[in-house]
């Protein structure tokens, strides 16, 4: 359990770090912002308890709020992500899977289990963060285009990093 | 009481979800209806206190780059010194202190911290209020417009930059003079759009497009950019002009911040306008 919090503040830092210094700098397309950050959330292994998971979304989205300029956007975003994170934890995996405490990833649960889990988190996310973005409906399409392009940007981050560095615990 | 508690134990988790919610909420509309948040100021100084290191490692990459733009920068302003003037007229030359007065004055500053590929975008600068920044304050690159201060902490500053949905500075055509409004639409940080230009008066393709002055934030003639495409809109009898940004907000690093001397008289000025 103690190994389990230090590996967890060691993804925090790493992954917050990634999503701010790098990958809000970088420009693909001018409609691609991939939020990789709301990964840590989503592979918080599924017994970890609910009440830790809401602080750890809203700690989370308050670092990458400090250096996005404008305070409380990523925070109520990934807040809500991580409160109905559950719900979807019980629709897309098998009893036992969340019995076993495991950490949601490729070499876990295997890749049809892991992707529709990531794949509507990810959708949901990046469709609140964006309308919430520009919070108006002048822009819709160049919004949803933005949101389609980013969540799958994101997703296949997520699916390239996860398959990089996790494997399968013994 | 038993019954409460039991309650209480069972839904703990909704109530901490409304609460974390409602802190986010609350920062958010303190954002919106009071520039220069004391939240906001102190996550401007956190950020910046850690991105002036990230910042140190990741300034070497564009060192070529933004050497190019501030040795350019230089031979302008070079050119436009006393003594490469030739002086023509031989007349008696009163020299007088007193019949110029300093309206801008600069101060210099580096970006430590930016977004470009959001809709709307900021840089954190390393200057902030015992430099003598102050919200309202205009901030240009050697380039071109950057931007206006929103946010001033101790050590830093958040700039606005124009890559944002509510950044409308005033601008005009170099040639004609005619002034509009410069916004940005998201997508490419490279590209702008200007409004309000009356399609009575013709354009061309490739005129300069620099800042009208009109706003106390920015000096006249700051440069903007280059018309690439225009087309008049029937239904209103303005132009809708695409323009290229002067300025490369990607590979941004210097700026200055610019600080106007009769800004309180001009507002003072304004201000009795608006109370009548």
């Amino acid at each position: 359990m103690n190994k389990d919090i230090i590996v967890g503040f060691i993804h925090f830092f790493v992954i917050a770090a990634f999503q701010v210094f790098i990958l809000d700098g970088v420009h693909l397309l001018g409609y691609i912002n991939p939020l990789i950050y709301l990964w840590f959330i989503l592979m918080l292994p599924t017994n970890t308890p609910k009440w830790a998971v809401l602080l750890l979304s809203f700690s989370m989205g308050f670092v990458v709020d400090i250096f996005a300029g404008y305070i409380g956007f990523h925070c109520a975003v990934l807040t809500f992500i991580g409160f109905i994170r559950p719900l979807f934890i019980n629709i897309f995996f098998s009893g036992k899977e969340i019995e076993s405490n495991l950490r949601p990833s490729i070499a876990e649960m295997g890749l049809s289990t892991f992707l529709p889990y990531l794949a509507f988190l990810v959708f949901i996310h990046h469709f609140l963060y964006f309308s919430f973005e520009i919070f108006s409906f002048s822009e819709f399409f160049k919004t949803l285009l933005r949101i389609f392009l980013s969540s799958i940007t994101t997703i296949l981050l997520i699916l390239l990093f996860d398959f990089l560095f996790f494997r399968k615990r013994k | 009481m038993r019954n409460l508690l039991r309650f209480l134990k069972r839904y703990y988790y909704i109530f901490l979800f409304i609460l974390l919610e409602g802190i986010s909420f609350y920062i958010i509309s303190q954002n919106s209806y009071y520039q220069g948040s004391a939240i906001t100021t102190f996550a401007n100084e956190i950020a910046g206190k850690i991105s002036t290191k990230t910042q140190n490692i990741s300034h070497y990459f564009t060192l070529g780059s933004s050497n190019e733009s501030l040795a350019k920068e230089n031979a302008r302003l070079r050119s436009k010194i006393e003594n490469s003037y030739v002086k023509y007229q031989h007349k008696a030359f009163q020299y007088n202190d007193t019949i110029y007065k300093q309206q801008f004055e600069y101060i210099d500053a580096k970006v430590i911290q930016k977004t470009i590929n959001k809709r709307n975008n900021y840089f954190i600068l390393n200057k902030g209020s015992i430099h003598g920044v102050k919200n309202n304050m205009g901030v240009i690159g050697p380039d071109g417009i950057v931007g206006v201060i929103i946010n001033v902490s101790q050590n830093f500053s958040l700039v606005m930059s124009v890559l944002h949905q509510d950044s409308r500075p005033n601008i005009k055509n170099a040639r004609t003079k005619i002034s509009g409004t410069l916004v940005w639409e998201g997508g490419n940080y490279s590209k702008g759009k200007l409004i309000d230009i009356p399609s009575s008066i013709p354009l061309k393709i490739g005129d300069t497009i620099i800042t009208s002055g009109f706003s106390q934030d920015f000096p006249e003639g700051i440069s903007v950019g280059k018309i690439t495409n225009f087309q008049k809109d029937k239904g209103t009898g303005f132009y809708v002009v695409d323009i290229k940004f002067s300025v490369d907000y990607n590979k941004l690093e210097f700026v200055y911040i610019v600080k106007n001397f009769f800004k309180e008289e001009q507002q003072q000025l304004t201000k009795d306008i608006k109370n009548e």
